[in-house]
């Protein structure tokens, strides 16, 4: 009777970590990664080309308006300082001569370059391969249609948060050393280590600007949000450290 | 080692707590508490570039200059233009709704016919077809019924109606009309009177709601703040003269009880004193406008008739005589009343005009042309024409009697009840999606000129009716001069010498001139200003408020949060009366009563308010709609459809001043 009330026949409390091991291995290791679904962005844009490439700056696309708010993407506006299109219609009647429909504008893309319409690839700067593509993508879908790019944002915040980049601008790596800020766990170590004149990787992306293809963005499949949202604990703490106001109503308008 | 119930047990308590050492329960409970903020019903914000764009909003009677507020390129509100000699940064509570106006479902969303008692969709095409061969079938038995007082589009849609042979366009009943008729017809004058409310010192409202519902509301509202600094002595005084105390009485310094009916005795009981005192006007009929005001219009004979003191009216024309810039502004569609408002001004020096811009389209009528038809005369009558097509107004709902036509065709932006008892709905561009302008709003003290330009793009199948025509017309092969509505608006924008450019619209000001009157109007006052009423109980004191809504646009979305309780409770509309007009008809506080006049019933509810006129009852106008969204169809009673109409002595205008109705207990 003994043996049976302490498992004997299963090797006592053996089976109590083999299902902890399992489900500490699973919670660790195997399910969080299934939080997530890796999503492209909707055109394959490459900072290489246009940061290497074309010498362009930052603030070129991303820049404070007059107003003080942040353009964080670029608009078809600013796009078309270099990609404009003078006669989208033009193009678009003859990609619908090709494909037949209005409704399949898109389809234009299946085609070889060269069994494309002229119209449309002379509007092409690239000569790379891959580039060719991104920009065709670019131009069929979204510059001739008139449509914005919806681009995906990796430090996507919520509507019930206001951040203003301007009242963050300031947040440099001397201020942060100069008061012994502690962000353990809201920015990578290496980060912090290298420094900077800009401050952009406190929150977003390290090394985003120079790359030619973007990474996934990684979107958590039950709340949407990006994996690498900054959470309220991880604003709070830089806002505590370096002496700011933390009540509600300073995010949550 | 075998695997029974008690090592399942075992490892599942194990996994259990295994698991309570990672973060994936915390993490899932964390991320369910956030998918909870998102729910996909739940509004996105859109973001990007704040812009604000200049562009006219014609929903209210005399529109307003508005800068189109948006994000990212899509609107999301309106605010007042401080750029606008109109309205100098502040904006009307219809046009403040105008972006939601423009979103509202209620939209009619593209070209329909009606097929039985169900529309059906129809193309642009097909609908030019359709109107051309109607047209040509009806042998110029064509009407034109239009709501919008201020815009060119009067002169494409005159100068269509006059290429295929007829002269019935018609105005919707407004102030505007009144004066119009009153000034060009009666006393022979030319152009539209100026009101200059900003340079006045004395300004006596004679029914005229300013600061509510009358002219331009907002640029009036601009000359009373200017006028009474907070804190300071008024730099002029206001009166207002009505039968109720409504929010411009509230504000302005001084209310005068005046049945509406008894204004036009009321004012000249003003004339009276103001003669006695020496005063001259340089019109052929001075003579006989004296002798008739001698005769008629003493202080006894004046309170006999409308109630109003003798001394009352002497110490206000001894404030007249005082001032050094009074005007008086008459308001409502009397045109008895506008003449004799505008024969006190002669008398004071004071009555001013404002010029009619150039036409453009040289066969359209002018803005006095198109005011001196009578549109509620036209339908006593009888008229039937085989086609009657409706812009930028809703007679069926705010006609006191119903129009009837062979064939009608609405250029309705949202379903109303002209748009469903129509035979064709061509919805017309909103405001912000189209090219439009406003010349000289009534009520204004000098000329101005408004262009707005297209700062939407529309979302909808609409078409700017002005297009239609134009297009129309150039099919039946009658030549306007222009091929489309954006090009009427360059010609006319360079005519006035506006500073004008395709993208940001533009806008001209000028000034006013001393009006010159040939006559009084003594012939005509002397059979129609006297009070007429009806033989109901009581006397119907109509008002309008813009947050309720206009004749044509009903109550907005943001609207209906705003409207008090003494006008609208639960749904039912409230009739203001005082204590002994409710004691008189045996009603009190919060009493369910029916209404009864005209061609129509209303329930309300009574709230007692001595503000009212004894023997009179305030009601809303604006409610009662049968067809629209949920903020308008079936709130309220349509105030409009118990009010009598009569013909005026001696002018002919059609007025319902001094609608009578009966009361019952409900």
């Amino acid at each position: 009777m003994e043996e049976k009330k302490s498992s004997g026949r299963c090797g006592g409390v053996l089976p109590f970590f083999i299902g902890f091991l399992i489900c500490c291995i699973l919670g660790w290791v195997v399910i969080p990664p299934l939080f997530y679904t890796k999503v492209e962005q909707p055109v394959r844009f490459s900072h290489k080309v246009h940061v290497e490439g074309q010498e362009m700056d930052c603030d070129s696309c991303h820049y404070f308006r007059e107003d003080g708010s942040y353009a964080g993407f670029p608009s078809n506006a600013q796009c078309a300082d270099c990609h404009a299109v003078d006669d989208a219609d033009s193009v678009l009647d003859a990609i619908v001569e090709k494909v037949g429909s209005k409704d399949k504008i898109e389809d234009i893309l299946k085609l070889p370059v060269d069994e494309m319409p002229e119209g449309l690839t002379e509007l092409v700067q690239s000569s790379d391969e891959a580039n060719v593509k991104a920009e065709l993508e670019y131009l069929v879908k979204y510059a001739l249609q008139g449509k914005e790019v919806p681009w995906l944002n990796y430090q996507y915040q919520p509507d019930n948060v206001y951040f203003s980049h301007k009242a963050h601008q300031d947040v440099t790596f001397e201020a942060l050393a100069e008061k012994h800020v502690d962000l353990d766990g809201v920015v990578d170590h290496a980060v912090l280590a290298e420094g900077g004149d800009h401050n952009c990787n406190l929150c977003h992306m390290k090394g985003i600007e120079t790359n030619d293809t973007p990474p996934a963005f990684e979107r958590n499949i039950l709340s949407g949000y990006s994996k690498i949202t900054m959470k309220m604990w991880q604003c709070e703490r830089c806002h505590a450290q370096m002496g700011q106001n933390n009540a509600c109503y300073v995010c949550h308008k | 080692m075998g695997f029974d119930r008690r090592t399942f047990i075992q490892l599942s308590v194990g996994g259990t707590v295994g698991i309570l050492f990672t973060p994936v329960l915390w993490k899932a409970l964390d991320d369910v508490s956030i998918w909870t903020q998102n729910w996909p019903w739940i509004p996105r914000l859109k973001y990007g570039a704040l812009e604000d764009q200049p562009a006219v909003s014609k929903l209210c009677d005399s529109g307003c200059a508005v800068k189109v507020r948006k994000v990212a390129g899509s609107a999301f509100g309106t605010e007042g233009n401080e750029d606008s000699p109109l309205s100098k940064g502040g904006i009307c509570p219809i046009c403040a709704n105008a972006v939601q106006v423009m979103r509202n479902p209620n939209r009619v969303k593209g070209p329909m016919k009606k097929v039985g008692e169900a529309f059906e969709p129809i193309t642009w095409e097909d609908a030019k077809s359709m109107v051309a061969d109607k047209l040509a079938a009806a042998k110029g038995k064509v009407a034109f019924i239009s709501g919008d007082q201020t815009g060119t589009a009067n002169e494409v849609f005159s100068g269509f109606l006059a290429g295929i042979g007829s002269e019935d366009y018609l105005q919707m009943p407004c102030d505007m009309q009144a004066a119009s008729r009153a000034y060009n017809g009666v006393m022979g004058g030319t152009g539209q009177v100026a009101y200059d409310l900003e340079n006045s010192d004395f300004v006596l409202l004679a029914g005229a709601d300013a600061m509510e519902s009358w002219g331009p509301t907002v640029a009036n509202q601009k000359a009373f703040a200017a006028t009474h600094p907070t804190g300071e002595k008024p730099t002029a005084i206001y009166m207002l003269a009505s039968p109720v105390q409504t929010r411009t009485a509230s504000v302005v310094d001084a209310w005068i009880p005046v049945p509406e009916e008894g204004m036009a005795t009321f004012l000249l009981g003003v004339a009276y004193h103001l003669i006695r005192a020496g005063k001259y006007a340089g019109a052929a009929d001075f003579g006989s406008f004296r002798s008739m005001i001698m005769d008629a219009y003493a202080p006894g004979k004046v309170e006999a008739a409308i109630g109003v003191k003798g001394a009352d009216t002497a110490a206000l024309a001894k404030q007249l005589l005082a001032a050094s810039d009074p005007i008086v502004v008459p308001g409502g569609t009397s045109v008895a009343t506008a003449t004799a408002a505008f024969a006190v001004n002669m008398l004071l020096g004071s009555l001013r005009k404002v010029s009619e811009f150039p036409k453009v389209i040289q066969s359209a009528m002018s803005t006095s042309e198109r005011m001196s038809k009578d549109l509620l005369t036209w339908v006593n009558k009888g008229a039937a024409p085989a086609v009657a097509m409706v812009y930028e107004a809703n007679p069926a709902y705010s006609l006191p009697d119903d129009f009837k036509a062979g064939f009608v065709v609405s250029f309705a932006t949202e379903w109303d009840e002209t748009a469903a008892k129509a035979d064709l709905v061509l919805p017309n561009a909103f405001t912000f999606e189209r090219f439009d302008d406003m010349q000289n709003p009534y009520g204004i003290g000098k000329q101005t000129y408004s262009v707005g330009v297209p700062v939407c793009r529309p979302t909808l199948d609409v078409m700017a009716s002005t297009d239609f025509i134009l297009d129309v017309a150039a099919s039946m092969g009658i030549n306007l001069g222009f091929d489309s509505f954006a090009e009427v608006i360059a010609a006319k924008a360079e005519a006035v010498g506006a500073d004008f450019d395709e993208a940001s619209g533009g806008q001209y000001e000028g000034s006013y001139s001393s009006a010159r009157a040939s006559v009084l109007g003594a012939s005509v006052l002397s059979r129609a200003a006297a009070p007429v009423r009806g033989n109901g109980a009581v006397v119907l004191a109509p008002y309008s408020q813009l947050i309720v809504g206009s004749q044509n646009v009903a109550t907005t979305p943001n609207a209906p949060c705003v409207i008090s309780t003494n006008v609208l409770k639960g749904g039912t509309l409230v009739a203001m009366m005082c204590s002994a007009t409710a004691k008189k008809i045996g009603v009190s506080d919060e009493s369910k009563i029916k209404l009864s006049g005209g061609n129509g019933e209303a329930a309300a509810l009574v709230k007692i308010n001595e503000g009212v006129l004894p023997g009179a009852v305030a009601v809303p106008l604006g409610l009662g709609h049968t067809v629209g969204d949920e903020f308008s169809k079936g709130v309220g009673d349509n105030v409009y459809k118990i009010l009598t109409v009569r013909s005026e002595a001696a002018t002919g205008a059609t007025v319902w001043t001094g609608s009578t109705v009966n009361v019952a207990k409900m």
